[in-house]
């Protein structure tokens, strides 16, 4: 259970720092799309598309690690008021719901994937990109986001709670 | 099932999930399934993360993660600090000055922004830990960012006015110019309720009134200048036609990034890590709730559930007046749940024949349904200022901020019915600008 939780988190954490890079890198390419189109008066080809799906990909593969910061805010007016086990039982209902979404958000991103891999679907602009590119990221980042609700949903066991603003890393816990 | 049988069903679900304390976006998205589920199958799962990827696949969303980018890289850079100790200086005679400053600054980014989160992320970022510093009650910092942000979809450039344009064929321009007054009207209103709010809870604002004289005044403004001159440079870029607001956006978060790291010497990898960090948190927990409502926008589409509650009101023969009244209440109760581009896309095409019917301005109706949209930003279960004020300023309970924030929705309400006496105020001035619409 520990391995899980550990190999899970460090997986997510490398997800962040990939998300980071990708928030980075769509910086640049937007600047780099402005000096070319405005100050050179030169055409863009695979900017506008490259800084669309950097975004995209960020979130989806960045969700994970904003999981383990509690980053994905809810309404806890009534966990908080009731306390104790009703509180409990309200962390763990909900955590159930979060996966199941989790779980089926990633199927169906997967399906829509394996479609765009299999038929060679590619977007219609000039660039032409494969769809498959900047659609596997859904399935892998909320894939990845329904493990980490199951490494998070295990902590609960230990103390940790599943509430905004209320994060328990796992060095904590021990 | 009826559609109001379903509908019904849907919300309760929604609030019961809600309830438990999971994720915004985890719930609303959920349920959607669900629903999409029960009424059309289990084929449905093939379009359920079609839907999500393409609510996310756009580049005017872009703007969001760079406009809080930019405002984490100022608010991780002394400049944050620089900026309200000028305000201050400047505004420290003038009762609740910073709060007063903060609401003008929400106006005046969320001008340039067009997003009310990337605003209340921007602005609040430095003002309320700003505020809250100076002793003001938690409840009116966090509830007077929370309500300036939602100018930024009515005051012009506004993603908002541009999807009404396009869902209505009503010309962006001149939606663009109906904005601007009653953006001001608006902006007014909520300072005074600060003004007053602050003088209730009993915040003494002579305690803070030290005079500061006009060279102290001038000295803190070289600080301020490059900070200002970004936001003058993304006036410009946007009012000149020259960019979209996502490429001033990536333009402006580069800039602020390089200022930190030139001015401000942030060149360790450590500060800049956690700009990074703290954007990603709060860009993607927005993102998700966007890509999640997409869902539920789509799941009450199918069911006809939003559709049917506008046909419902067309059908009532009665007095324009009391006809408005039911548009805006049914407008407020959609706002409440659905964010404003997808109320505006699935009502604009129904309501709108029906208004202009009754003898309204499609104009000043873009403003008021605006409002409409502001208020369900600041008021639960999808109110999305409010989770962003939330996501930067943990500290603080959310109930605090919902307290807060309730008075200013009074204060949009009232604007309404300014606006309902003195339609002149939407449509004055793109009027004086344009010529009389068609």
């Amino acid at each position: 259970m520990r391995l899980y939780i550990v190999t899970v988190t460090a997986l997510s954490r490398a997800g962040g720092v990939l998300a980071m890079l990708l928030l980075a890198a769509a910086v640049l390419v937007t600047c780099q799309m402005i000096f070319v189109r405005y100050l050179l008066g030169g055409s863009t080809i695979w900017q506008t598309e490259f800084v669309i799906y950097s975004i995209v990909a960020a979130t989806f593969i960045g969700s994970p690690s904003v999981l383990i910061d509690r980053g994905h805010v809810g309404v806890d007016l009534l966990p908080k008021a009731l306390g104790g086990t009703g509180r409990r039982w309200l962390e763990v209902i909900g955590g159930v719901a979060a996966l199941a979404f989790c779980l089926l958000l990633a199927w169906s991103g997967f399906i829509y994937f394996y479609e765009a891999l299999t038929r060679g679907w590619r977007t219609a602009t000039v660039w032409q990109l494969p769809l498959w590119i900047p659609l596997f990221p859904l399935p892998l980042g909320i894939g990845l986001l329904a493990l980490q609700y199951v490494a998070e949903m295990l902590k609960l066991r230990d103390g940790g709670t599943l509430l905004a603003g209320e994060a328990t890393h796992f060095e904590e816990l021990e | 099932m009826g559609p109001f049988a379903s509908g019904s069903l849907l919300l309760l679900g929604l609030l019961v999930l809600l309830a438990t304390g999971m994720p915004i976006a985890f719930a609303l998205g959920l349920v959607s399934i669900v629903a999409l589920i029960l009424s059309g199958g289990f084929g449905v799962m093939e379009i359920i993360g079609e839907t999500f990827f393409g609510g996310l696949a756009s580049f005017s969303l872009v703007a969001i993660p760079m406009f809080i980018l930019m405002g984490s890289a100022v608010a991780s850079s002394p400049a944050g600090r620089d900026l309200y100790e000028a305000l201050d200086r400047w505004l420290n005679r003038v009762p609740g000055g910073l709060v007063l400053s903060n609401i003008g600054a929400c106006s005046i980014f969320s001008a340039l922004s067009g997003s009310s989160p990337a605003t209340c992320a921007a602005i609040g970022k430095m003002g309320i830990p700003a505020m809250v510093e100076r002793g003001y009650p938690a409840s009116i910092a966090t509830g007077s960012i929370a309500a300036g942000g939602t100018l930024g979809i009515l005051i012009p450039p506004s993603v908002t006015m541009i999807v009404y344009g396009i869902s209505t064929e009503t010309s962006i321009g001149r939606l663009f110019l109906a904005g601007v007054l009653p953006g001001v009207m608006l902006t007014a209103l909520f300072m005074i309720w600060t003004i007053i709010s602050c003088r209730i809870a009993g915040y003494s604002f002579e305690a803070m009134a030290r005079r500061f004289t006009l060279r102290e005044k001038l000295q803190a403004l070289p600080r301020v200048l490059p900070f200002l001159s970004i936001v003058v440079a993304i006036l410009y870029v946007l009012y000149g036609g020259v960019a979209t607001p996502s490429e001033a956006a990536g333009a402006g978060a580069l800039f602020c990034i390089v200022l930190a790291v030139v001015i401000y010497r942030m060149w360790r990898p450590g500060p800049l890590v956690e700009i990074f960090r703290s954007t990603l948190r709060e860009s993607v927990m927005i993102m998700m709730i966007i890509g999640a409502s997409e869902l539920f926008a789509f799941a009450l589409s199918s069911l006809f559930v939003t559709q049917s509650i506008a046909m419902w009101i067309a059908d009532l023969e009665v007095n324009r007046w009391v006809l408005l009244l039911f548009v805006n209440i049914f407008l407020l109760i959609a706002g409440f749940f659905l964010p404003p581009v997808a109320v505006i896309l699935m009502t604009a095409p129904i309501l709108l024949p029906i208004i202009v019917q009754a003898g309204f301005d499609p104009y000043w109706f873009a403003v008021v349904l605006t409002i409409n949209m502001e208020i369900g930003l600041i008021t639960p279960p999808v109110g999305l200022n409010l989770y962003v004020i939330n996501g930067i300023a943990p500290d603080i309970p959310l109930q605090t901020i919902l307290k807060g924030a309730l008075p200013y929705v009074l204060c949009m309400m009232l604007g309404i019915i300014i606006l309902c006496f003195f339609p002149g105020i939407a449509t004055w001035l793109p009027g004086r600008m344009m010529g009389v619409a068609l």
